[in-house]
């Protein structure tokens, strides 16, 4: 995850870039190092760089970092002009590299021809068949085939070996709930609360997935994650206390007819709901009537 | 009897600064020289996999207060199960490492590798360092020796009446 420190660097780093002020090879070097996705400001000014052959001979070795950061980037944007001509720089410079055989699988994937893209892969998989990234790059060519059984298949196949890659299990819980099979996105988001208990967007995804499954006693634990959600955002996550009023209001619901020996505290509910009210209050000063209404509805 | 032994600034001179300029050159050789014969490993599937399950069940272990108890029971039974649980070494299979080690044919290969790429320039800078530099007082360390470090520090030396803190200079190198 970015912290907050960084993404301001980067934006001061691109606004300066964008004005016309130096530092493109630092915006290139913060964008890479973070991995966030700016594919057309990577490549505006990655081009500017490596067309200008001075400031192409100042970079050295690093050239060719440059070179497969704009490969990909232009990929991305659908250049795949661009994308051939870095390739074949590459290709001339490191003859039979596995990394530039990657781009080369990516630049078919990309064109479309998903055969020749399976085949280039495979053969990289021959040489080294733990290699994480072709692996994933299998995967993602699956789900963009809309082929997204093969992509669980393939997906659960990789985290047999790599069990510990969080970032697979955050894919395979999204194509889960895409698919609607929500017992299994539970499990895929149990593991990531497992690795990172501290990251409250798993919390919420989980507890909105517990939702959505529904029955008493998901519901309860669904209130639970809203709740430690809110704890970890300290409050600020409107998403999670809307979570808990809906919540509260769907198990008053199910234990109608029971006898009210557990019934729980409507403090949480009615604390939430005055949280609510003062976020909107400072944000939305107009919506704050649909939003009273909506709790109104609710009410237990 | 603590003497004063005056040393000759030749021997700073010719002896300290050359010694410690070579020592660090062989250093830096050594690192090169161990990076180019480093055979680059394909990684094992068994080592990797079990890798990744440490780190699963460390997770496991650190949040379990995170997760549902029934979800924690059942990855419990998942990691645990007498049958097929990924962590459960049936008793007697459990080989130790060192076994291990050696019947692993690409991983003794390694480890001789890296031996022999120690052994043999150590072995040539001692010869050297003997034949060039034996036998003389080369440093002073300025804080008070008891009589153990003797045969530590003052290797070629065979007198006993000198201070255990001159140094000579076969034990500078060692």
């Amino acid at each position: 995850m970015v912290t907050k420190t960084e993404e301001t660097e980067l934006n001061r780093l691109e606004i300066q870039v964008d004005n016309g002020g130096g530092g493109a090879w630092e915006y290139l070097c913060l964008v890479r190092k973070l991995k966030v996705r700016r594919s057309d400001k990577v490549l505006k000014h990655g081009l500017s760089i490596l067309n200008d052959p001075k400031k192409r001979s100042n970079l050295g070795p690093e050239e060719w970092t440059l070179y497969e950061q704009v490969a990909v980037a232009a990929m991305d944007c659908q250049c795949l002009d661009v994308a051939k001509d870095c390739i074949k720089v590459l290709q001339k410079r490191f003859p039979e590299s596995k990394r530039v055989g990657r781009l080369e699988g990516l630049l078919l994937e990309s064109k479309g021809s998903w055969a020749e893209a399976e085949k280039a892969y495979s053969s990289l998989l021959e040489e080294n068949s733990f290699d994480q990234v072709v692996l994933k790059r299998r995967v993602a060519m699956a789900k963009a085939q809309g082929n997204m059984s093969g992509a669980i298949e393939l997906l659960n196949k990789y985290l047999e070996t790599f069990m510990a890659d969080h970032d697979a299990w955050r894919e395979l819980a999204e194509i889960y709930v895409s698919l609607q099979m929500y017992k299994q996105a539970a499990y895929c988001y149990e593991e990531l609360i497992l690795s990172q208990p501290t990251v409250p967007l798993y919390h919420l995804a989980y507890a909105e997935v517990l939702y959505t499954l529904g029955g008493l006693e998901n519901l309860q634990t669904a209130k639970k994650y809203y709740a430690s959600t809110i704890d970890l955002t300290g409050g600020k996550n409107t998403r999670a206390l809307f979570g808990i009023c809906l919540c509260t209001s769907a198990i008053g619901q199910l234990t109608k007819g029971r006898n009210k020996e557990e019934k729980e505290s409507p403090e949480l509910h009615s604390l939430a709901a005055t949280a609510l009210e003062k976020i909107y209050k400072q944000r939305a000063p107009t919506k704050l009537p649909l939003l009273n209404s909506a709790l109104k509805g609710l009410k237990i | 009897m603590a003497e004063d032994l005056v040393l000759d600034t030749a021997i700073r001179d010719w002896v300290l600064i050359p010694l410690s300029v070579v020592m660090v050159l062989i250093g830096v050789l050594r690192y090169f020289v161990s990076k180019l014969m480093r055979s680059s490993q394909v990684p094992d599937s068994k080592i990797v996999r079990e890798g990744q399950v440490i780190v699963r069940a460390r997770n496991l272990r650190a949040a379990a207060n995170y997760i549902p108890a029934k979800s924690f029971r059942a990855r419990k039974v998942y990691f645990n199960n007498e049958e097929n649980g990924l962590l459960h070494v049936p008793k007697g299979q459990a080989q130790n490492a060192q076994a291990q080690m050696f019947s692993d044919p690409n991983m003794a290969m390694d480890m001789m590798k890296k031996n022999l790429s120690m052994i043999i320039p150590q072995t040539l800078t001692f010869a050297w360092v003997n034949f060039f530099f034996s036998g003389f007082v080369a440093a002073k360390i300025p804080f008070p020796l008891t009589q153990r470090f003797r045969s530590m520090l003052q290797n070629g030396i065979d007198l006993s009446t000198v201070d255990v803190s001159y140094v000579s200079s076969r034990s500078c190198h060692r």
